[in-house]
């Protein structure tokens, strides 16, 4: 851990969340209006229609303010913002692949300068000269999106770069096509809802059902398209299979999967009914889309970085900084050596040694009490509980990078660990703290009931006794598994949970 | 492989990035500083012509024809030369984090929410340049508090800019800040070189605006534009004055560094005494040839004052660039960086820089043909 940590008490996760999938919504959208607007210009030429020409010149205005400022700022704001939260990920992304950043700069300030030039021309350009301007804009705002999107998919799947870290290796990695695929028809869909909204502030005539059928258009063979690819994605990610993120490895991303394909299937749906009943299309509805839109496009994003974990750059760079070929050398040296921002008060103090610990390995992804908290988990657990777990992270199935702390790290870091546990608040046995809850915070950290590690078949045929008294020798199966050490009334919890398990896998065998 | 690779003598600054530099540092380096002297044109342009427009619209009431005209002449393009600054810092920046991201990310962190603070303040003060150029008429009395408003959001900008510009470098305060607090709330408040290399940059912005607005008047009354003369005159006004008084703030500057990277520039360097000889004497060149051309029937011409004020902010560019140099000397070693130079990249990156600025240059001017006919 070569940087400080930036101590964010919503946690870096939230902060960088929020910016960037406004931005990706923005930006996408930067893509596809680009396109929607010199193709639908061209048609209202073609047809002289002066009333859609007019539509197109005020939607301009609009796209340019909305793309140009909060598009472009916000772009150069994640940036910003994963400097602060992630300086090892995003100094080893601008040193793989500086001139694609350069090159993609220059398809920036071309794309800024002919977004003004096709505002600020309409009626003074001939319309040639308009519409060239219009596909500049837009071929620029793609080939944008086209580099941008091999950096970001380097990141989890870079593939071949781990042996040569070669370029376009990296570059085209074995997620490229399909996410660029996504990205595109995503930036169309994005266009289709947002003029189907901006088309809501005009009168209720012909012209308006006309033209909300154009865009209910865009948007249905769009989404149609998103989720073609985002099928041919998912099998080339390649490695959700081997680490069984999508079946529990990862603890978020079943649901954020989940997320995304509700999201997908209704918003594709709506735009169905939208495309062939454009009068439905009132700001209500149109608003809905686009916040269902920024919704499933959210859960896209989260599922890709979530995806990724224990990685920054996957099996190059631990979200945590460490490198994957450092890693060795923890494994001899421990951790505090390999740690670069150990205050000088910690030489004498060992909560503040775990403290430093804590903030330089635990909370690039971890808050206290807020996003990714872990008091909600510590409020249950004892010294004992804490001191198993700490030098068995990276077994449990949220996929954490490696922590190789040695024997006095490993106790600086439980005691400071320990200073963060909340007044005892729950009752066990009361609402909300039943069995489910006493197998979440203890065997549910490394198994689920059916799918990662299943542990249903394991007890099949147990009775309570015989579950309780495994739960005395758990911890001496194998070294990765931690002892139990709960307290009787949340272990009497932990039994009936698991004696259902066993009884529900003899129901379905019977 | 050890990660941290510590050394008593800077145990604190991050190691550099394991990655090879994709080109030699030198490169790298010229890159930065042409991009960085780009942007700062441009930055003065934006901050300039706002402070101008500020000053005008306050003007404005006594004497209503010159100041408005003027005023709303520089509401209509201020929001493309916050679109020229924007693009053009975002060159450098990258750069910048190429070479010395170990330095940059950690300054950054230390001032995390002021940092990330630009973006959202970056983002109003874009708009609010809109504002005055969209609605301008429609704000009536909010539009002169607005215009101000703008303005110091984004002399903000610019100050959490020159706070983690000099932060970076200032390697031996940054535990004490960090370990007494790690929430990102720090600035680089205590640094004595803070004030006057942030107050220099921004009053040189109004005094190269200055000039440009003297080319535009210039180029007006050629066009046989009544207008021109008195936008030449402002213009050469604010170049003249303000040039003269920022002399005060380079030296107190110059007087801030510390005593070891002043006296390089004293003699101990014979390259960066030059360069600060002519930094200094052109500055002097600019003030006296503003003056000549402000004399009532001057017909001098601005090329020289133009080529002048460009020499010397390249020097100033160079100059800022030996300073943190020598500031860093023990900790930042470009020579010892691993290199793998992409050449091909290179050279795509440069292809595409010419033609995109070709294609720039056709769609600036097919539009000011359209616009003039």
């Amino acid at each position: 851990m070569n940087y400080p940590v930036w101590e964010l008490a919503m946690g870096s996760g939230m902060l960088i969340a929020v910016v960037s999938v406004l931005h990706v919504f923005v930006s996408h959208f930067a893509v596809g209006g680009g396109l929607w607007l010199v193709v639908t210009e061209i048609k209202a030429r073609r047809s002289g229609d002066t009333k859609l020409r007019q539509f197109v010149k005020d939607h301009s205005r609009f796209f340019m303010l909305l793309t140009l400022v909060f598009g472009a700022i916000s772009g150069v704001g994640i940036w910003a913002t994963i400097g602060l939260i992630s300086p090892h990920g995003t100094s080893a992304l601008i040193h793989a692949y500086l001139w694609g950043w350069a090159i993609e700069w220059v398809f920036f300030f071309v794309e800024i300068g002919a977004a003004m030039v096709y505002y600020y021309g309409w009626d003074r350009l001939d319309d040639r000269t308009h519409e060239t301007v219009g596909w500049i804009y837009f071929i620029a705002a793609y080939m944008s999106l086209v580099v941008i999107n091999g950096i970001i998919t380097f990141m989890l799947t870079p593939g071949g770069w781990l042996e040569n870290q070669d370029f376009w290796t990296g570059f085209f990695n074995p997620t490229y096509w399909p996410s660029l695929a996504i990205r595109t028809f995503a930036g169309l869909a994005i266009a289709g809802l947002m003029t189907l909204f901006f088309a809501t502030r005009l009168p209720q005539d012909t012209f308006r059902r006309r033209l909300q059928r154009w865009n209910g258009g865009w948007a249905v063979v769009a989404l149609i398209g998103v989720a073609a690819s985002a099928l041919w994605y998912g099998r080339s990610v390649g490695v959700w299979e081997q680490n069984e993120a999508l079946s529990g490895a990862i603890t978020v991303l079943p649901t954020v999967a989940a997320l995304f394909k509700g999201g997908l299937i209704v918003l594709t749906i709506l735009a169905v009914l939208v495309w062939l009943w454009p009068a439905l299309t009132r700001r209500a509805p149109a608003v809905l889309l686009l916040v269902l839109a920024l919704g499933t496009m959210g859960a896209g994003e989260w599922m890709r970085e979530a995806g990724r974990k224990p990685y920054t750059i996957h099996g190059y760079l631990y979200s945590t900084g460490m490198l994957v070929e450092q890693e060795e050398w923890f494994a001899d040296n421990g951790m505090a050596a390999g740690t670069r921002w150990l205050s000088p008060a910690g030489a004498t103090d060992e909560v503040r040694r775990g403290r430093d610990l804590y903030v330089a390995w635990c909370q690039p992804c971890h808050t206290q009490g807020g996003y990714n908290g872990l008091q909600p988990y510590l409020a249950h657990w004892n010294r004992e509980t804490v001191a198993s777990l700490v030098p068995r992270l990276a077994s449990m199935r949220a996929l954490m990078p490696p922590w190789h702390g040695n024997a006095a790290e490993n106790d600086a870091l439980v005691t400071y660990l320990m200073t963060l546990k909340p007044e005892a608040t729950a009752v066990w046995g009361t609402d909300g703290y039943g069995p489910a809850q006493a197998f979440a915070i203890s065997c549910g950290l490394c198994h689920t009931p059916d799918g990662f590690r299943e542990l249903t078949s394991s007890f099949a045929g147990m009775d309570p006794a015989e579950i309780d008294e495994f739960l005395d020798e758990a911890g001496d199966l194998v070294d990765e598994m931690p002892g139990y050490f709960g307290p009787p009334e949340q272990r009497a919890l932990l039994v009936e949970y698991l004696a259902g398990l066993g009884a529900s896998a003899e129901g379905s065998g019977s | 492989m050890n990660p941290c690779l510590l050394t008593a003598a800077a145990a604190i600054v991050p190691a550099a990035d394991a990655l090879p530099l994709p080109a030699p540092a030198v490169v790298l380096d010229i890159l930065l500083q042409l991009t960085f002297l780009l942007h700062l044109l441009a930055m003065n342009a934006l901050v300039g012509s706002l402070m101008i427009t500020l000053y005008a619209r306050l003007r404005g009431p006594a004497d209503a024809g010159r100041w408005t005209d003027l005023a709303d002449t520089l509401a209509r393009v201020t929001p493309m030369l916050v679109a020229a600054t924007v693009t053009l810092g975002v060159a450098p920046l990258l750069f910048l984090q190429t070479l010395m991201g170990q330095f940059f990310f950690t300054s950054s962190i230390l001032m995390g929410w002021g940092w990330f603070s630009i973006v959202v303040v970056l983002i109003f003060a874009y708009y609010g340049t809109y504002l005055q150029s969209f609605r301008g008429p429609d704000l009536g009395r909010a539009r002169t508090p607005l215009l101000a408003v703008t303005l110091l959001l984004f002399l903000w900008v610019g100050f959490m800019f020159a706070n983690n510009t000099s932060l970076m470098a200032a390697v031996g305060s940054w535990a004490g800040k960090y370990f007494t607090d790690p929430r990102g709330l720090h600035l680089n408040l205590g640094d004595p070189t803070l004030a006057p290399r942030y107050l220099h940059a921004m009053i040189g912005a109004p005094a190269v605006a200055g000039l440009m607005l003297a080319l535009w008047g210039t180029a007006r009354s050629e066009r046989g534009d009544a207008s021109g003369a008195a936008m030449r005159q402002t213009g050469l006004g604010a170049f003249t004055f303000l040039t003269a008084v920022n002399f005060g703030f380079g030296l107190w500057y110059l007087l801030a560094l510390p005593r070891p990277v002043l006296r390089t520039f004293m003699g101990n360097d014979v390259a960066a005494t030059v360069l600060l000889t002519v930094g200094v004497a052109g500055a002097v060149a600019m003030v006296v040839l503003g003056a000549l051309s402000l004399r009532p029937g001057s017909r001098l011409r601005l090329g020289t004052p133009v080529v002048v004020t460009l020499a010397v902010m390249a020097a100033m560019v160079a100059i800022r660039h030996l300073v943190r140099r020598a500031v860093l000397a023990e900790s930042y070693r470009p020579d010892t960086f691993a290199v793998q130079p992409q050449n091909l990249n290179m050279m795509i990156f440069a292809v595409l820089l010419v033609a995109g600025l070709g294609v720039l240059v056709w769609m600036v001017r097919s539009l000011q043909k359209a616009w003039s006919a």
